[in-house]
């Protein structure tokens, strides 16, 4: 290759990333150079900052068309653009839970790569939603788990934190291996790393019964290898420890940020080589139609697993481990319910989700730090110690718990109607989601109880630090708004993105 | 050379990758545990190598991509280690089934 061709590639449609890989690289100069006794508090602005320009310049790359550079491996289409978006808007928000963060025995001297850590994720998750080969989405997706081994393990003198981050490695290598056992095989038999090549070479080949056998085996991998990332039930055993022993903010990047680029590879990797695939001899139903009772079985077991243990957690960051692992079951039904809406459906739930949940975790946060114990009952009498923050926290819970008149239940709809409307309909999944629906409903008025009807422990009033105010009043903003008015949030998708008709070509 | 069938390292590939899952899933010692996991993904790479040169459309990304897969696999497995030495400092233990703090 030489300098033309280089030259000649449009990089203006990789300024996001460039912006956040140039942040990331400044703070850990910054970090490297400043002297030992600065404050390194103020490194999470510039972060905030540059995340912000990146989405500015993603803004302004909207209305560009789907174009791809570097040999059809980055892409920049509507379905990418759309993901980065929720990528951005959720990594700024965790930026402001670390600003806040103070554990009992300080981040010390670490506080600086806290930062540019989260960055580096982020930008593994943004590389992920605009691959268009497979050695770039597995780059993507390292650079996202490693990074996130090591911001689970950040309090270092902290036994629990030490404990969830060796879990995570192990856990987090298995998949990758799993996952990438069925990337060889996917290469093997196509012969190419590109996604839209190898998707052509599969649908010639898949007339031939040895091969569909095998690129069968490559699926089962990679979906388990995946569904360890999404922490989808029955492979979701490592996130309630890494949920609980991480520090707060990297659980709420982890539940949020990581969640959404697993369903983001997932949707890569499953819908540009498996749906135009045949998927027996006759060639009359695709792959992905033969075999979606495997991310339905997914679906259901991660629902109603999530469920029913989390009805039992006395842990509130464990209870949300357990909630998330529901939620990513809510979100396979939609994707196994493949149809017109699933892209809405899923961009929607995730905003949602994104939403409510970071608001959440900010309230935890809050409260867990200045109690020292992460148990439930440290929200009794929130809401004499500070009505605002019980009523924001209370918002988040229904809109979790799908209660009308919160962006919640506007996804949970979507997804609902959407496994109805296809045909044939999905009407086990439909009860299921229903079922898990209301057993959630024990757990999230559970915490509803401890805040308004228990006495607290002390009247201390608590007093909110800038950064979790600006993150709850934004995700309550949010929940609101988009459970009211969902509109705004479809007609955006629609009027910028179409209906990701791009997304195959 | 050429002798060698595509199966054959197939074969052995899958094997040294079950024998990574096995010792992964089973070992009580984290230092195994990690190189399990490195089994598995010099499995992936051996099937990489195997089908660029003898797959049914031969092609060299495949040792580009297994290229990436050391890399990456070195890095992961750095961090692997460095994450479990600070859990050493604190606990003095490597054994897995005795991390087991978090649980209520």
């Amino acid at each position: 290759m030489n300098l033309d061709t280089l030259l000649s590639y449009e990089w203006g449609h990789m300024a996001p990333e460039f912006i956040i890989l140039a942040v990331a690289a400044l703070l850990s100069l910054l970090d490297l150079f400043l002297p030992k006794s600065y404050n390194r508090r103020s490194l999470a602005w510039i972060a905030l900052v540059g995340i912000l320009v990146a989405v500015v310049s993603l803004i302004g790359l909207l209305d560009s068309k789907s174009v791809s550079i570097l040999h059809d491996t980055f892409r920049l289409d509507s379905f990418g653009k759309a993901f980065k978006l929720i990528l951005l808007i959720g990594a700024a928000c965790v930026i402001l839970l670390a600003e806040s963060y103070e554990p009992k025995e300080g981040l010390k001297e670490y506080r600086g790569e806290f930062y540019y850590l989260f960055l580096t994720g982020l930008l593994g998750a943004m590389v992920m939603t605009s691959s268009g080969d497979l050695i770039t989405l597995f780059v993507g997706l390292e650079l996202l788990s490693i990074s996130s081994y090591i911001l689970a393990g950040m309090r270092k003198k902290n036994p629990g934190s030490n404990e969830a981050a060796m879990k995570y490695v192990i856990n987090g290598g298995i998949s990758t291996a799993i996952t990438l056992f069925g990337m060889s095989y996917l290469y093997g038999l196509s012969g190419t790393t590109n996604l839209k090549e190898m998707s052509g070479a599969m649908s010639a080949q898949a007339a031939n019964g040895q091969f569909l056998y095998l690129y069968g085996l490559a699926f089962f991998m990679v979906l388990i290898g995946l569904s360890f990332k999404l922490a989808s039930a029955p492979f979701h055993m490592w996130a309630p420890d890494v949920y609980q022993g991480s520090p707060t903010p990297v659980t709420a990047f982890l539940s949020v940020v990581s969640k959404t680029a697993g369903f983001v590879i997932l949707l890569r990797i499953i819908l540009t080589l498996f749906l135009t695939m045949p998927g027996d001899d006759t060639q009359k139903l695709s792959f992905l139609e033969t075999h979606s009772i495997y991310i339905s079985c997914l679906a259901g077991i991660s629902i109603i697993a999530g469920n029913v243990i989390a009805l039992r957690q006395r842990n509130i960051k464990r209870m949300f481990a357990y909630s998330s692992i529901a939620h990513a079951g809510y979100i396979l039904v939609a994707i196994s319910a493949l149809g017109y809406f699933t892209f809405d459906a899923v961009w929607f739930y995730l905003l949602a989700y994104l939403l409510m949940n970071l608001g959440a975790f900010a309230v935890i946060q809050l409260i867990t730090d200045s109690s020292h114990s992460e148990d439930i009952a440290d929200f009794a009498g929130l809401y004499r110690r500070s009505p605002l923050l019980a009523a924001g926290f209370a918002v988040f819970i229904l809109s979790l718990a799908g209660i009308p008149g919160t962006a919640g239940f506007i996804g949970k709809l979507n997804i609902f109607m959407n496994a109805l409307m296809t045909d044939p309909g999905h009407f086990v999944l439909a009860s299921i989601m229903i079922a898990g629906t209301v057993i959630s409903y024990f757990y999230y008025f559970g915490i509803m109880t401890q805040m308004f009807f228990r006495p607290a422990a002390s009247t201390e009033k608590i007093k909110v630090p800038a950064g979790i105010g600006a993150v709850v009043v934004l995700a309550l903003a949010g929940t609101i708004l988009f459970g009211v008015a969902p509109n705004t949030a479809l007609d955006f998708l629609h009027n910028n993105f179409g209906s990701f008709n791009d997304f195959l070509k | 050379m050429n002798s060698v069938p595509l199966s054959a390292y197939l074969v052995l590939a899958l094997i040294l990758f079950c024998i990574g899952l096995y010792g992964a899933l089973t070992k009580r010692n984290a230092v195994i545990v990690l190189i399990s996991i490195e089994l598995m993904l010099n499995a992936v790479n051996i099937n990489l190598v195997a089908f660029s040169k003898l797959g049914p459309a031969p092609s060299i990304s495949g040792q580009i991509f297994s290229l990436f897969t050391i890399t990456v696999a070195a890095a992961e497995a750095a961090v692997g280690l460095a994450i479990l030495m600070s859990l050493y400092n604190r606990r003095k233990t490597v054994n897995v089934d005795e991390m087991d703090q978090l649980k209520h």
